[in-house]
């Protein structure tokens, strides 16, 4: 045990754990997490005292917290961020444009000295974020229930190991490995811009796929930042007949129903796609990438339809975001999805916007951490849950890929972490699964009435948006 | 985990017990469970298929329906009502009040049931004339007579204060009308216990004949499905807006009046007058302490956002924020009889607290969500959790001018603390026409006094902008012939 402890730190360099993913899933997987916590400790200290004194967000914090040092994991419990503060700016910020204060409010969360940019001929959120790429920043909105976008402050310097984690997750999920098997990729999704399900696609997709060429879309537009941030408050200004007077840029009135025309073409879109898609790529090797609930729509249709997709072997699919309350009465989905697609392997991974190291799902349904991820699961009380056995609680974690904002972070995800390392699959680490919730659709789960509070409107605009 | 406690289905004068096989388990608050009999058995002891069976309560005059509920009145005592202690009990560990103020409700609910109190209900809402026969609507000789006839009524009821399952029993019985309650998760044992109290007191009462009470499960399709059709219900009264109606809404057809009391929540317009002397600062702070702290901040009279005029310079903020402070301060005085500091933190609200204190450019954080606290707003805008606002923590927002607020009210936006009075006249029509539901006082500078003041109300005023008391009954038209007509017909007979 102390040798193998003594053998992991000598290959895991706490001054420079942005470099752990080079050493690619396989070893990573062969180490104990239990031989990866000191490493671990020393580069989660290592990454405070670097960001100590020029993140003014994390200063703040600490300065609160009393915390000047970190020698334990424990000692920097109290600085994880809590999932708000990636989007605690006064939304009127964005519906009055007010470029140069949402600016300097992500100046505090990012280490980067932002104060020199221009931003005085900027008039949308869309073209400030194309600036703040530019200037070698890679923000990545995500927009929740509410639609009020949380900003994720990234930059040129995580790129590389953002680059290879991301590698190293899709070779770990699928048996494929993107650096020297380069797969034509489709996926049934909108086309660039800086949304996360978006950009991270757009970036690694790209390369996994040997090219921008070989990345294929069904739409080669998306959604700007503005709309999928306005996009509630211009429901509401129409509905009252005062859409022009939010005077907004009319392009953006003009892109707003494009949008809506858009999403009601999709249904038809998709499938004419996906036909082609068959049709075309017929007895080729390809990559499928998208929603659990678009590739499960497609396949019920597909099927309904008579249409039998016939590809290489080997041909794989990835997916994400769930279902999204796609209904079925399947007893297992996904086998339907792979056998429709003809796929050898649908493979899938935990993870969110706030962290850079995805986790792959395993052969067992797993999704096992890579070390790059320092887990901690709270109780009810936010009390730290302890390192064993079986633990279900809130998933807080220390991204130590974080190298220009702070990475410690509180999700809004109940996980059941496993700690034993007894996952049949083989692959050691600490593992998430099978069943993720999110607490938010936890409240107003029973009948409890009161006369308080205010009735939440739907908004189907705002619902199709956020998809994505 | 506590024990399971039984609850019995309240129909028409008998209590129905969950027996070995005639039972289904529900889960409560804070861990309560409890039986029920099975309610799929018992759609036909909830519902009245035929409406004419309420001619026991028509022909009971109203005056012989107000002595009846006073004598319920007296005997709905903490100290020696069995029921009520087990209510209060359940109500407790629901947990969204605080003993000292649940005790204070349940103290007094017996005065809902004073005479006087429920005299004044009808004669200021139907009248009892119209309750008790025909009442000529015309001046040539009372050929067009009106009368106010009774329903039956399915009442979807609030559990966040025992009040609403009082009023809806006294509703329906000054209303002369059949009344279901289906219970809410958080409080199910009030209206039973109110119910069983008058099965006590007289079992054969038409009041009491026509009184159900059960609990289900919202969204139970089988429950809603069979009693939710026009011919078994006329009326249903839904708190909780959409997540009480969601469930219900596809059986809603013509013929079912959907009495909707939606989640309110309140707000306070303060002039700038507050904030030009100590004297002022301190009376404006009571009263948003006032009417943000009574029940803790769980019901909809509660302020939530507090609009105050002022600028957003620097120096026009600090003065805010002193505001908030005395606010803040003022929580720590209020008696224990309406406020209290909470139980436990709200972990969600503290969390959004925490995430905004961070921001000190925009917003300055004073208190927590056990003692109470105050966001101020270093902009015009409400914070973007306002909804979640609880826990005795109110938002001042600054405003250039008190109309500019306009655009944050709407028809949820019940109650509008005002002060100074000075600003009453130049706000109530616009924020009426707004959708706001009632203007209320918030000076003079004695808490116990501003809080009694809320309490004014004489019985039988409009409800969240409409008269439920009116839109609870059928109102049928006699339209009979002129005389001379009845006369020449009767001629006609003779010959």
């Amino acid at each position: 045990m102390a040798e193998a402890a003594l053998a992991t730190k000598t290959v895991l360099d706490p001054a420079h754990a942005e470099h752990w993913p080079d050493l690619g899933f396989e070893a990573l997987y062969a180490m104990s997490w239990r031989d990866c916590l000191e490493a671990q400790t020393e580069a989660l200290r290592h990454r405070f005292q670097r960001m100590s004194g020029s993140l003014p967000a994390l200063d703040k914090l600490a300065a609160k917290e009393g915390i000047t040092t970190v020698d334990s994991i424990e000692d920097a419990l109290p600085l994880m961020f809590d999932h708000r503060v990636f989007k605690n700016y006064p939304l009127s910020l964005i519906e009055t444009r007010n470029i140069p204060k949402l600016h300097a409010w992500l100046g505090r969360l990012t280490t980067h000295d932002l104060s020199g940019m221009e931003l005085s001929d900027l008039t949308t959120i869309e073209a400030w974020l194309d600036r703040l790429d530019e200037h070698g920043m890679i923000v990545t909105t995500s927009s929740g229930t509410t639609g009020k976008l949380s900003f994720v402050p990234r930059s040129q310097t995580e790129y590389p190991a953002w680059e290879r984690s991301y590698m190293i997750m899709l070779h770990a999920a699928l048996g494929v490995d993107p650096y020297t098997d380069k797969l034509e990729t489709f996926a049934p999704s909108y086309r660039g811009g800086h949304q996360t399900a978006l950009k991270v696609p757009m970036m690694f997709n790209t390369f996994a796929a040997g090219g921008v060429e070989h990345y294929h879309t069904l739409y080669q537009t998306h959604m700007s930042a503005d709309l999928m941030s306005l996009a509630g408050r211009m429901q509401a200004a129409e509905d009252r007949g005062e859409l022009e007077r939010l005077g907004l840029d009319p392009a953006l009135l003009t892109a707003r129903q494009e949008m809506i025309a858009l999403a009601k073409r999709r249904p038809q879109d998709l499938a004419d796609w996906f036909e082609a898609l068959f049709e075309g790529w017929r007895g080729k090797r390809i990559k499928i990438s998208g929603l659990g609930g678009d590739l499960l729509r497609t396949a019920i249709d597909g099927s309904n339809k008579g249409i039998k997709p016939s590809f290489a072997p080997g041909s794989v699919a990835f997916y994400g975001g769930g279902l999204k309350g796609f209904k079925h009465d399947l007893p297992d989905w996904e086998a339907y999805v792979c056998d429709f697609f003809g796929m050898e392997k649908l493979g899938t991974g935990y993870g969110m916007s706030e962290v850079i190291s995805q986790s792959p799902r395993c052969s067992h349904g797993n999704y096992h951490l890579m070390p790059m991820i320092v887990p901690v699961l709270f109780d009810a009380d936010m009390k730290p849950l302890p390192r064993e056995g079986k633990q279900t609680g809130r998933f807080g974690f220390f991204d130590l890929l974080a190298q220009t904002y702070w990475g410690g972070f509180i999700s809004g995800d109940e996980v059941t972490l496993h700690w034993e390392e007894d996952c049949g699959c083989g692959r050691k680490q600490p593992y998430v699964g099978p069943a993720i919730s999110r607490y938010a659709d936890k409240e107003g789960g029973d009948d409890k009435i009161t006369c308080a509070g205010t009735a939440k409107a739907y908004d189907d605009f705002l619902s199709f948006v956020s998809e994505g | 985990m506590s024990d399971i406690r039984e609850i019995p289905i309240i129909a028409r004068g008998r209590i129905i017990r969950p027996t070995e096989d005639d039972a289904a388990i529900f889960n409560g608050r804070g861990g309560a469970q409890f039986r029920s009999p099975d309610p799929h058995r018992h759609i036909h002891d909830l519902v009245m298929g035929n409406p004419v069976l309420l001619t026991d309560l028509m022909d009971t005059p109203t005056s012989q329906i107000i002595e009846f509920l006073v004598e319920v009145g007296k005997r709905l005592r903490l100290d020696d009502n069995p029921f009520f202690q087990e209510s209060f009990e359940l109500g407790l560990q629901a947990g969204g009040l605080s003993e000292p103020i649940l005790r204070a409700i349940y103290d007094r609910l017996p005065a809902m049931f004073d005479g006087g109190e429920l005299t004044e209900r009808v004669e200021n809402t139907i009248g009892s004339a119209f309750l008790d026969g025909w009442v000529p609507r015309d001046s040539h000789g009372g050929r067009h007579r009106v009368r106010a006839v009774g329903t039956r009524q399915l009442h979807i009821t609030a559990g966040n204060v025992p009040v609403v399952a009082a009023a809806t029993i006294i509703g329906g019985a000054l209303t002369k009308s059949d009344i279901l309650i289906k219970s809410p998760s958080n409080d199910p044992l009030t209206a039973n216990a109110i119910a069983r109290t008058m099965i006590e007191l007289d079992a054969s009462h038409p009041v009491t004949r026509h009184v159900a009470v059960a609990y289900w499960k919202g969204g139970d399709e089988v429950m809603e499905q069979q009693i939710v059709r026009t011919t078994r219900i006329d009326k249903i009264t839904a708190w909780g807006g959409m997540s009480s109606v969601k469930h219900i809404q596809k059986y809603l057809q013509p013929g079912l009046d959907l009495i909707a009391l939606n989640p309110k929540f309140s707000v306070s317009l303060i002039g700038a007058e507050a904030l030009e002397s100590e004297a002022a600062m301190d009376e404006a702070a009571t009263g948003i302490a006032v009417m943000s702290g009574l029940m803790n901040q769980t019901a909809c009279v509660n302020t939530r956002m507090v609009y105050v005029e002022c600028g957003d310079d620097d120096e026009s903020l600090a003065r805010l924020e002193d505001l908030g402070r005395r606010v803040a301060a003022a929580y720590k005085t209020l008696p224990a009889f309406f406020s209290t500091p909470a139980a436990a933190p709200n972990p969600e609200l503290e969390a959004e607290l925490e995430a905004v204190a961070m921001e000190d450019d925009f917003y300055t954080v004073i208190g927590d969500t056990v003692e109470g606290g105050v966001v101020v707003s270093r902009f015009p805008d409400r914070v973007d959790f306002f909804d979640q606002l609880n826990n005795r923590v109110v938002n001042l927002v600054p405003v250039a001018n008190l109309l500019d607020a306009i655009k944050w009210c709407d028809d949820t936006t019940q109650n509008v603390g005002i002060y100074p009075e000075s600003l009453r006249d130049r706000v109530i029509n616009p924020f009426s026409l707004a959708g706001v539901q009632q203007f209320v006082p918030l000076s003079g500078g004695d808490a116990t006094k501003v809080y009694r003041e809320f309490g004014t109300n004489p019985a039988g005023l409009p409800h969240d902008g409409i008269e439920p008391m009116r839109r609870s009954v059928r109102w049928v038209i006699d339209h009979r012939p002129p005389a001379e007509e009845a006369v020449d017909h009767l001629q006609i007979a003779a010959e």
